[in-house]
């Protein structure tokens, strides 16, 4: 009995030829008949030319790493003296940094791109949120509430008169603290009270108001009715006698729809007169509790007095919508009457004596105006 | 069929002469020819320049070996047949590693045609040999020695049986043929068992 051993080294004397002839006729006619020793021949078969293969792919693939060894030592030889030796692609002579920021830059374009665009979106929408947020945080959407900004008019005019120190060689001002809002404001009683919208004065930390003269006083808030918008103040300053009597006297009843009216403020450095007409007896949204007006107003002329022909104030100018053309708001007097005497109750110390006489009535505009802006002041916020 | 691929043609079947009759320089020469297009796709495909060596070597060896047994069936220009081979063979590493159903790659227009260049069979083909190749490997590793450096000698390293008797110590070339035998026994049942069964 041939063990399994035996009969593979039959197989192998018979592929190579080695039997005799009267050897290799029968081991064919067993093959033929004998199913048992064809598939182990077969099976023999399988495994030499698998491992016979197996040997050729290991020694092909020693060969065709030799060959890239070998193309990138001819790339990293040539080239140099003899110039018409041109070397198979371009892009495989380039420096190792290049080849690397290449490769990294092939690798991660798509990740770089994602990320570059993630960013932009970032940022916009960012910009865009702060945006939103900012004017979604506005008291009234169209609103635009009439305090001016003087911070950027100041610093431009700094850098004007810095430029002109430099020009006259002189020794630079000590810094001046400049205030960041301004808007109007007029007196209520002779005594010292200020009235002013509560929006020119919010987050103020000190006051400072200034009349025709520039004289100038330190105030301090009494009372801020954020509502009606509308606030009082009081002037601090020792030396501060009193303004004098007041012209005007302040209506507690309603004025009438297509009155003239007019203004003084200072959405500037020098006073600006206004004129127009009452045009609706409430204000933005229905308001009642503001007046229509059609007098175009400009940012710092909030808190400046309304007054009607005869000189009565009827109201304190707010604000201005800005999608509507000429539209602008002023709280009514009766608002502010109501405020004083509250005042009057909660403070029985405090005194206000409201003006009782009116001495506008009668005379000409300009004369009114003349004896009026004494009494109206700039009222600068410091924050 | 214009002038250019026909001439392209001709110095393709040339090359694959060359190389089946086991000429080193004719495949030196298609190594080099190919190399930057399949690197550059590799790369453009987030690939590293080892990637691209890995590819590009098995890719030649898809088709070194098809030509060495003479069953190469070529329908359309070695570039593109290589690109195809080394374009399929990216595309499954590229799976496998990002585990991404849908990897999508970059091609150059000028390379297409890549389909139905048989390419996809060939590829298929050699993964199952590659698989054979590999159960082969550990067969032998599991067999122990001295029949495996026995039969690695033999077959692997085409040593001959004389060298491979002073080399093991055996008294002379039969008894180390019968040795070399019954390792060949051992071996077929390790093989086959893992071979069947994976």
């Amino acid at each position: 009995m041939q063990t399994e051993a035996d009969y593979y080294a039959l197989f192998e004397a018979y592929q190579r030829g080695e039997l005799a002839a009267g050897a290799r006729a029968s081991l064919e006619a067993r093959l033929g008949a004998e199913q048992r020793l064809g598939q182990l021949y077969a099976e023999y078969l399988d495994l030499t030319g698998t491992l016979n293969a197996y040997g050729e792919r290991r020694r092909t693939r020693h060969t065709i790493s030799a060959l890239h060894e070998a193309m990138l030592a001819a790339e990293a030889t040539p080239v140099v003296e003899t110039t018409l030796t041109h070397s198979v692609n371009p892009l495989l002579r380039i420096s190792r940094t290049e080849r690397k920021l290449r490769e990294f830059w092939s690798g991660h374009r798509a990740t770089v791109g994602v990320a570059a665009s993630v960013a932009v979106l970032a940022v916009f929408s960012t910009l865009l949120g702060l945006d939103v947020w900012r004017s979604a945080n506005l008291p009234t959407t169209g609103l635009r509430e009439l305090r001016l900004e003087v911070a950027q008019i100041v610093r431009s005019q700094k850098a004007l008169s810095r430029k002109v120190d430099n020009r006259m060689g002189d020794v630079s001002a000590p810094p001046v603290r400049v205030n960041k809002f301004s808007g109007t404001g007029f007196a209520l009683t002779a005594d010292g009270y200020i009235v002013t919208s509560a929006h020119v004065i919010k987050g103020a930390d000190s006051l400072l108001v200034e009349g025709r003269d520039h004289q100038r006083y330190h105030a301090e808030t009494v009372y801020a009715d954020r509502k009606h918008d509308l606030a009082i103040l009081r002037i601090k300053d020792r030396d501060f006698k009193t303004f004098g009597r007041l012209p005007y006297t302040f209506k507690a009843g309603q004025a009438d729809l297509g009155e003239r009216v007019y203004t003084l403020g200072y959405p500037r450095e020098d006073a600006v007169y206004g004129e127009g007409a009452l045009s609706a007896r409430s204000g933005y949204d229905g308001d009642t509790a503001f007046y229509q007006v059609s007098i175009p107003l400009n940012p710092g002329n909030s808190g400046g007095p309304l007054l009607d022909a005869q000189g009565n104030l009827i109201g304190v100018v707010s604000s201005r919508q800005d999608d509507v053309l000429g539209a602008a708001f002023a709280t009514k007097s009766s608002y502010l009457v109501r405020l004083v005497d509250s005042l009057k109750n909660r403070q029985p110390e405090a005194t206000y004596r409201l003006p009782h006489t009116n001495q506008l009535a009668g005379a000409g505009r300009p004369q009114q105006l003349k004896r009026l802006q004494d009494f109206v002041f700039v009222v600068r916020v410091y924050e | 069929m214009n002038m250019d691929s026909t001439t392209a043609l001709a110095a393709d079947a040339q090359l694959i002469r060359a190389i089946h009759s086991g000429d080193e320089r004719a495949l030196s020469q298609l190594y080099r020819l190919h190399w930057p297009m399949v690197s550059h796709f590799v790369l453009q495909n987030s690939g590293s320049e080892d990637d691209a060596r890995d590819v590009y070597q098995e890719g030649v060896m898809v088709f070194y070996e098809k030509v060495r047994e003479g069953s190469l069936e070529l329908s359309c220009q070695i570039k593109t047949y290589l690109y195809a081979v080394c374009r399929r063979l990216w595309l499954k590493r590229l799976t496998t590693k990002s585990r991404l159903h849908g990897v999508r790659l970059l091609d150059e227009e000028e390379h297409g045609p890549y389909l139905n260049t048989g390419a996809e069979d060939d590829v298929q083909e050699a993964e199952e040999r590659d698989r054979r190749f590999a159960t082969m490997s550990e067969a032998l590793t599991h067999l122990g020695e001295p029949c495996r450096s026995l039969l690695e000698g033999f077959y692997l390293l085409e040593k001959s049986m004389l060298d491979l008797t002073a080399e093991h110590g055996y008294t002379n070339a039969d008894t180390a043929k019968t040795q070399k035998y019954k390792c060949l026994t051992r071996l077929k049942k390790l093989f086959f068992a893992s071979y069947k069964e994976a």
